[in-house]
């Protein structure tokens, strides 16, 4: 018997959680059931930011109390950008540029906050559970009319084991898809209904670690940001470093999945990162603590897709809501879901009814375009077409578009156009080889891969069917020939090698990234479900 | 039939640090979860109502957020719960525990003897594996601990109880209290319908008045055993290596001398 519910939000990270509060709490009348489901094993254990958070995007979500008790390791009060030139040399951007500036803005987990607005909506009466993937949407007619759980208890054939649980429907009048970036659903919504924007999306890669460091050398609320080396000029990345605490830095590094070059691995170079004189200053003597990866959806204003359809809403992340100047996303996508609550509650008949003609869809899209973060994001819509000209063209764009408040350029730099698995060329073996070369020493600031995964958290129930399906196993050989397997480098879970002449697929470690299904050249991963709860177990990212 | 299963909420400990300085649990960021093995007493509870319609009760003993295990054990198919919770409580060893358990227990049972009484084999924090005896003790109920396969009706059980010495199978008819082993059985999911069911199920909540609980015999006042201090077991050294992939005599002269040499073998 399926499970009936007004609302059904797909993913509990901030934008799902947002619309849930927001329904329940904006509603005059009857107050709409909504049912929010992760697939992760609780609220936050799939979440993973940097984070300096906007406030702005809390106002009209949380009374001004809820939002002062909201876990916040530090507020900014310190903050420089440098560009690194190599290892050794970097220079201070002598003044920060107004549009990047975070003074005051509280440095947050995500995952923590995460967890705080679970326990807000939950108190608010929406029905949040947590460990159940939604592994497919129920369409009739062409409306979006509810979902359907992934089965649990599989072993590894696919055969029901003695525990096993038989996916669950749930029917709602509306479905909300909060699953952030890159999201199976979503993507499949948007291939299937051809909702994508002007562009595709276009992805970075974050990876992050929450390093220990001795007491009484740091300052809370010190912050930095970097761009340049690692990366060579001509890729979007950059790394931050926060201090959290006296004791706690987070330390990442995002770095651009357009790259071209094969021998490429990201991992190695988050650890070159850390080994910048202007990083190492600030990690000495320390421990890494915590890991944990995920992309970002950077793509911006032009790689946005329609944000609805009959049925069905996208909120947050999953619909590539994001400032790609600042890299901040987290504000945006709580109003997106602040709009999407607003355009549900509205009045004008039956809930069902509204949703299906698709009012309730072009009432959420003309409130999300009257956002400041829209408004943020149309301004700086040519940044990151720019980036892929070079860092010095991103710089300059992201200038003009500052000064001329987005008027100039007023049209669409080209750029980003084909998406992130066509941009790889051939690998260079003797390229590979001299990256191979440079690989950094481990140490308790520098874990190898496989460290840094177990700190991660991450469990997969090891009897069962592997979620990350190869397409067709000989198109891998032929990847192997010309691209030299780039998944081997580019996972940060050292989820893919290669053994014996083959690939070899352990799925245990994945961290639910995306990378994977975003930048295979031969586009060869199929991302499916693993059991419900299985993944990543942040507490702290 | 009426099966009670004792669970309790414990910190998920491959995640628990200790603060070296101060030799405390570091709880930042470490999640509360049913104590694993109290997943099994559950699901062996839940199989015996499968078979013979059993009533299954779970009863924990924590602060009022301990609810969250109940609402876990009732979306699997408990069919009622009771959050044994007061500040009185507090501080309780296993001695303290099991008094209050049991009058806990005597409550549900409005004063009679409940069939069968599960608990996991030990808690993942304490590990004492003292409370499901003491619980026996206090109802004066038989025990089986350590229990590994469980077959029953409705008036009688056999199980396969491993101990030191072998593993003995045992044969009665209820009541027992029993302690079962993670080799017994594999827990269930919970369905989302029954998470939604058991989202607005009435748990009833117990102070030591509604159990009235002798004051001497609960939380601190009423346990013998003081925590004196805490500290994480010393981290072992790396052991010696002997490589013996080149010169096999050589390696085993090596593992021979250094045996005699802690008197282990002789000459």
């Amino acid at each position: 018997m399926a499970i009936e519910t007004d609302i059904l939000i797909v993913g509990a990270g901030p934008a799902g959680l947002a619309t849930a509060i927001a329904l329940r709490r904006q509603a005059t009348g009857r107050k709409p059931t909504v049912v929010v489901l992760d697939k992760g094993r609780s609220a936050g254990s799939h979440v993973l930011s940097g984070a300096i958070v906007d406030p702005s995007g809390f106002k009209d979500l949380l009374t001004d109390a809820e939002i002062e008790k909201m876990p916040c390791e530090a507020k900014v009060v310190k903050e420089s950008f440098r560009c690194n030139f190599f290892a050794g040399f970097s220079l201070k951007i002598p003044w920060v540029p107004p549009m990047m500036s975070s003074m005051g803005f509280p440095v947050v987990s995500l995952t923590k906050v995460t967890q705080y607005l679970a326990d807000i909506a939950r108190r608010e009466g929406a029905e949040v559970y947590t460990g159940y993937a939604v592994t497919s949407l129920i369409e009739e007619g062409g409306v979006v009319v509810g979902a359907k759980t992934g089965e649990k208890g599989l072993d590894k054939d696919g055969r029901k084991k003695g525990n096993y649980l038989p996916g669950e429907e749930i029917r709602a009048k509306v479905v909300v898809l909060a699953e952030g970036g890159s999201g199976i659903l979503t993507e499949k919504l948007i291939a299937d209904r051809k909702l994508q924007g002007e562009r595709p999306q276009t992805y970075a890669l974050g990876i992050k670690e929450l390093i220990e460091v001795p007491a009484g050398t740091q300052t809370a609320g010190e912050v930095m940001h970097t761009f340049g080396w690692p990366a060579d000029f001509s890729t979007y990345g950059g790394g931050f470093v926060y201090h959290i605490s006296e004791t706690q830095v987070m330390v990442g590094y995002a770095y651009a999945l357009d790259y071209t070059r094969a021998e490429i691995d990201p991992f190695q170079l988050f650890r070159q990162f850390k080994t910048a004189a202007c990083v190492a200053s600030h990690i000495k003597a320390g421990k890494t603590v915590a890991y944990g990866a995920k992309v970002i959806p950077e793509g911006g204003f032009y790689s946005v897709p329609k944000l609805s359809t009959p049925g069905c809403l996208i909120v947050g992340d999953g619909a590539g809501l994001l400032d790609s100047l600042r890299i901040k996303g987290v504000h945006i996508a709580l109003q997106s879901a602040v709009a999407a609550a607003k355009a549900i509650l509205a009045d004008g008949g039956a809930l069902g009814a509204r949703a299906k003609s698709g009012a309730i869809g072009e009432a959420y899209e003309k409130l999300v375009k009257e956002t400041p973060g829209w408004r943020e994001m149309a301004r700086v819509r040519n940044v990151r077409a720019a980036f892929s000209y070079g860092l010095p063209w991103g710089v300059a764009a992201g200038g003009l578009a500052w000064l001329t408040r987005g008027a100039f350029p007023n049209f669409r730099i080209p750029g980003c156009e084909e998406g992130d698995a066509k941009a790889l060329q051939p690998l260079d073996r003797a390229d590979l080889a001299r990256v191979q070369a440079r690989a950094v020493a481990s140490s308790p600031v520098q874990p190898d891969r496989l460290t840094d995964v177990f700190m991660s958290g991450v469990i997969h129930e090891e009897d069962q069917p592997c979620h990350l399906r190869i397409r067709n196993p000989a198109l891998c050989a032929a990847c192997e020939e010309k691209f030299g397997s780039p998944c081997t480098r580019f996972c940060p879970a050292e989820v893919y090698r290669r053994e014996d002449g083959k690939l070899q697929v352990d799925f245990s470690n994945c961290l639910h990234c995306k990378t994977c299904r975003i930048k295979c050249p031969m586009e060869n991963v199929d991302w499916t479900f693993p059991q419900g709860g299985d993944g990543p177990r942040y507490t702290r990212m | 039939m009426h099966v009670i299963v004792c669970i309790k909420q414990v910190p998920d400990t491959t995640n628990v640090r200790i603060n070296p300085k101060t030799n405390t649990l570091m709880r930042e960021g470490v999640e509360s979860i049913i104590n694993p093995f109290d997943e099994y007493a559950l699901e062996e509870g839940l199989r015996l109502k499968d078979m013979t319609g059993a009533k299954v009760s779970v009863v924990t003993m924590g602060p009022p957020q301990a609810a969250v295990v109940l609402r876990e054990a009732m979306a699997r198919g408990a069919d009622d719960a009771y959050l044994v919770s007061s500040r009185a409580f507090g501080g309780a060893d296993t001695l303290a525990t099991s008094y209050t358990l049991s009058m806990a227990i005597r409550k549900i049972c409005g004063g009679r003897t409940p069939d069968l009484v599960l608990f996991g084999k030990q808690a993942i924090d304490g590990d004492t594996a003292q409370v499901g005896p003491g619980v026996s003790e206090f109802l004066d109920v038989p025990l089986v601990t350590y229990v590994k396969s469980l077959k029953a009706d409705k008036s009688s059980y056999q199980v396969t109880s491993v101990m030191d010495d072998g593993e003995h199978v045992v044969t009665g008819s209820f009541p027992c209290v029993m302690t079962v082993l993670k080799e017994a059985t594999t827990p269930r999911f919970a369905p989302l319908a029954g998470w939604r069911k058991a989202a607005k199920a009435e748990i009833a909540a117990f102070d030591e008045k509604a159990l009235a609980a002798d004051p001497i015999r609960i939380g601190l006042t009423g346990s013998p055993t003081k925590v004196v201090t805490i500290f994480p077991p010393p981290t072992k050294g790396g052991g010696e290596k002997v490589d013996a992939r080149t010169d096999a005599a050589a390696g085993a002269q090596a593992i021979a001398d250094f045996l005699q040499k802690k008197g282990l073998v002789k000459a």
